[in-house]
């Protein structure tokens, strides 16, 4: 498992400083041009998290490019965006309305913020009965900017540079699971879920087409309403009759089962790889997109060790002998930097395998880091923001 | 002469080259196709990659805006199980109006029961106890009698009766937000009233 | 006069099939979408399957023509032992589909007991759903249960063209009612034979056992509330 100090390589001088800080200049230059806004017209708080942001994540670019890899400090980052996202939106619903439920009254007047897990659920009654069967808003609102149109925008702009990238650069849910899968020093269940790691990796898949097929037969967001973990840690419909008194509960129960516990004891991303749908739908996305992960098939000598640091086992001993991961990849890296024969390595579909693979790691980063602190890094100034507001000498 | 050369040394680090042992001049023909297509490949990938981070860059500034505008000129509605539905008639009271809406009706096999929704607004312009009779279908006949309180605060849960003053409407007593169908909640500046219909 | 009659009831029911077909479209397709993914794939072999579903579905709405004619106009939507059966007809539904998924239990052991059984299953050690690509063994009954049990769902529209026919002259008739409504709603399940092109790997066959599995769950839940009498509105 990558986030096993044994199996991981120390970090070590992959590049020079030098050659690391010009190479991390478009990032810096990028970051500071996403924050320009906060800084011209926010308060100051505001503008303090900007600025800590902007070195964070300029920061953690350069140890990318001074060490070569990947995985260690992207989680960094994931998991920041993942345990603060929770904590600035609970802020505010406590701010604004005392409550992390969601009265009836804000789903009857639109005002529930749309989240992009549910764009799936949609597609077919959007394109049958023109209908979009969320309680929000089509367009923005004062009182509801993360509208449906904005978030669908955002989410298929994102799409097109990351694809399945998504989970790890951009969802700001799946930070909280692999923050837990970290904390453990050695899995408890690893033989278990290497053993049928075939089956569940189709479960998402599954759950996809359930969620869909009944969403569209009943007009509801089945998976919303019924599955979503992460409504423990964001906001769910106001308990107030036997149907919502269950619904909560199913919401806790699979948040500290799916992304608390099953992470911690089995060091692997349970919730994005064995159960979320979104995922499933995003893994389709890989198809189309440009960066992948193969393997030389010259040089790798079949130790698994990137089998067993996949945090979403995307991949199998057949998959590694077709050199490939599976559709699944999260192109998270974990695999390439705990690989001790450069095997495994990042690729441009279309040219060579293995043959400067460092550029079409580079090509793939820009565009990936582009997109995370655009989006996660909002997200982080955003709460640090709101942390920094209920200081308690303010 | 250097495609040639190129094509050559191409091939004779290509792993089956070893093992073919032999190369023919058509062989050479074929290999120097094989790279020009590994070229062409390599070129229509690095474009292609090109292109992704010209879309990143533009993600924030262009297309992002631009998506949201297909999405909300799509002709999408939100569900009428949530918004409503569509306006019917507006009726003018004194220092308030009354918007009653389309009846709902569930669609398929939608869980829900059809309802009519009536707004009151604005809801800072209305008295602290209102009881109105509403003509739902617009026969011109009262159809039912809403009462509820306003509370001072806006925050506050809201409590109100429905009385159904024919057969073609469900009463209601002492609803607050019991279903999406059944309610009385104040919602912005609005009082939003949820009657089933039978 | 007695051919215009039966022919302009026979045009009514196709009509009201062909307005109504999204509806069971929508009860059935969650139905047949995994159990058409675990069909070889080929146009031909699904034609196949998809005429044996449709067939038995036709035979439950012959069945249930027969019974509402027998029965007559007391047959009305708001009978309250609808809720019985609907619920109950839900709960088999759900059975169907799960014993489909999974596959039968004395099939299982007796496949795991014979000399011949390969070794895993000899083990006993996994059911149909760890078993990754493979098929279930009832295709055919499979079928047939599914489409019978889909075919006696009483939804809506169903119950509407079931009032209508009780109000016929002739069993014959409420039969060839049912039979145009049933052309009607069936003209909705053609689409499905596209999935014929989807190439089929274990992995999707094995997926469509799960979302069985999954739907078993869904009519299952549904059909409890309504037993239980608890119309669950959002």
């Amino acid at each position: 498992m990558a986030s096993q100090s044994s199996s991981l390589r120390r970090p070590v001088a992959f590049r020079g400083v030098g050659r690391s800080i010009l190479l991390t200049l478009p990032i810096a230059l990028w970051s500071l041009l996403m924050f320009t806004p906060s800084f011209q017209r926010s308060g100051l708080d505001l503008r303090i998290a900007s600025a800590v942001t902007i070195v964070f994540m300029t920061t953690l670019f350069f140890l990318m490019m001074r060490t070569g890899e990947t995985y260690r400090w992207r989680r960094i980052f994931f998991v920041a965006v993942g345990f603060l996202f929770p904590f600035g939106f609970i802020a505010s619903l406590i701010a604004e309305r005392g409550s992390m439920s969601i009265p009836v009254s804000r789903m009857v007047s639109g005002d529930t913020p749309f989240c992009f897990m549910v764009t799936p659920s949609l597609i077919l009654p959007a394109a049958f009965a023109r209908t979009i069967i969320f309680p929000g808003s089509i367009l923005p609102t004062a009182s509801n900017p993360r509208s449906i149109a904005a978030m669908i925008g955002i989410w298929f702009a994102m799409t097109l540079v990351l694809g399945k990238a998504w989970c790890s650069y951009a969802c700001f849910f799946g930070g909280i699971e692999e923050g837990f899968a970290s904390f453990a020093k050695r899995p408890r269940l690893h033989k278990l879920v290497v053993r049928y790691s075939h089956i569940l990796r189709l479960v998402p898949w599954a759950i996809l087409v359930f969620v869909v097929l009944v969403s569209a037969a009943i007009f509801e967001p089945v998976y919303c309403m019924w599955l979503c973990p992460f409504k423990a840690v964001t906001e769910f419909p106001a308990v107030r009759n036997v149907e919502t008194a269950i619904q909560m509960g199913i919401f806790v129960a699979l948040f500290v089962g799916l992304v608390v516990v099953l992470p911690y004891l089995t060091k692997k991303r349970t919730q994005c790889g064995f159960f979320c749908p979104f995922g499933a739908f995003q893994s389709i996305f890989n198809k189309i997109n440009l960066f992948e992960i193969r393997f030389n098939r010259e040089k790798c000598v079949d130790c698994t060790l990137c089998q067993t640091s996949c945090p979403t086992v995307a991949l199998s001993k057949e998959s590694i002998a077709e050199g490939k991961t599976l559709l699944n990849c999260m192109k998270c890296g974990a695999c390439v930097d705990v690989c001790k024969k450069d095997a495994a390595v990042w690729h441009l579909k279309g040219t060579p395998v293995a043959v400067k693979p460092e550029r079409a790691r580079l090509l793939f980063l820009y565009g990936a880091w582009a997109m995370a602190t655009m989006f996660g890094g909002s997200i982080l100034a955003n709460s640090v923001a709101t942390m920094m507001h209920w200081l308690p000498w303010k | 002469m250097e495609v040639m050369e190129e094509a050559t040394e191409f091939v004779l680090s290509h792993p089956s080259a070893e093992k073919s042992g032999w190369m023919g001049h058509t062989d050479l023909w074929e290999v120097k196709e094989e790279h020009m297509r590994a070229r062409i490949l390599s070129i229509l990938a690095y474009t292609g990659a090109g292109l992704t981070l010209l879309i990143a860059v533009c993600v924030p500034f262009v297309l992002f805006q631009s998506f949201s505008n297909v999405v909300a000129h799509a002709g999408l509605h939100i569900d009428p199980t949530y918004s409503g539905g569509t306006i019917a008639r507006t009726i003018q009271r004194d220092g308030y109006r009354i918007v009653v809406y389309q009846t709902v009706k569930p669609r398929l096999l939608e869980r829900a029961e059809p309802f009519v929704q009536i707004v009151f607004e604005p809801a800072d312009s209305l008295p602290a106890r209102v009881s109105d009779e509403v003509d739902l279908d617009g026969d011109g006949r009262p159809d039912v009698r809403i009462s509820f309180s306003v509370p001072a605060d806006a925050t506050a849960k809201m409590h109100g009766d429905v009385t159904a003053l024919n057969g073609g409407y469900v009463s209601l007593a002492n609803v607050a937000d019991e279903s999406f169908s059944r309610m009385v909640v104040r919602a912005g500046n609005q009082i939003v009233v949820r009657v089933p219909v039978k | 006069m007695a051919v215009l009659s039966l022919s302009a009831s026979a045009g009514e029911a196709l009509v009201l099939g062909l307005a109504t077909g999204p509806v069971c479209l929508a009860t059935c397709g969650p139905v047949v979408v995994p159990w058409m993914m675990v069909q070889p794939r080929g146009v031909r072999s699904h034609s196949r399957q998809l005429g044996l579903f449709l067939a038995a579905r036709l035979a439950g709405y012959m069945v249930f023509a027969a019974a509402v004619w027998l029965v007559g106009s007391s047959i009305q939507r708001a009978w309250t032992g609808r809720t019985w059966l609907m619920g109950g007809i839900e709960l088999l539904l759900a059975a169907a589909l799960v014993v489909y998924a999974v596959g039968w239990p004395h099939r299982r052991c007796a496949a795991a007991n014979s000399a011949h059984a390969p070794a895993s299953e000899r083990h006993g050690a996994a059911d149909g759903l760890v078993r990754i690509g493979e098929p279930p063994r009832s295709l055919r009954s499979g079928a047939l249960a599914l489409g019978f049990l889909t075919g006696i769902n009483l939804c809506p529209p169903f119950l509407v063209a079931g009032v209508r026919a009780a109000q016929l002259e002739h069993l014959s008739a409420a039969l060839l009612f049912f039979v145009a409504f049933f052309a009607g709603t069936a003209v909705w399940f053609l689409p499905f034979l596209s999935m014929g092109f989807v190439q089929r790997t274990p992995a999707v066959v094995t997926v469509a056992r799960m979302v069985a599995v999954l739907l078993a769950c869904w009519y299952g839940f549904s059909g409890v509330s309504i037993l239980i009498g608890r119309t669950m509105y959002g």
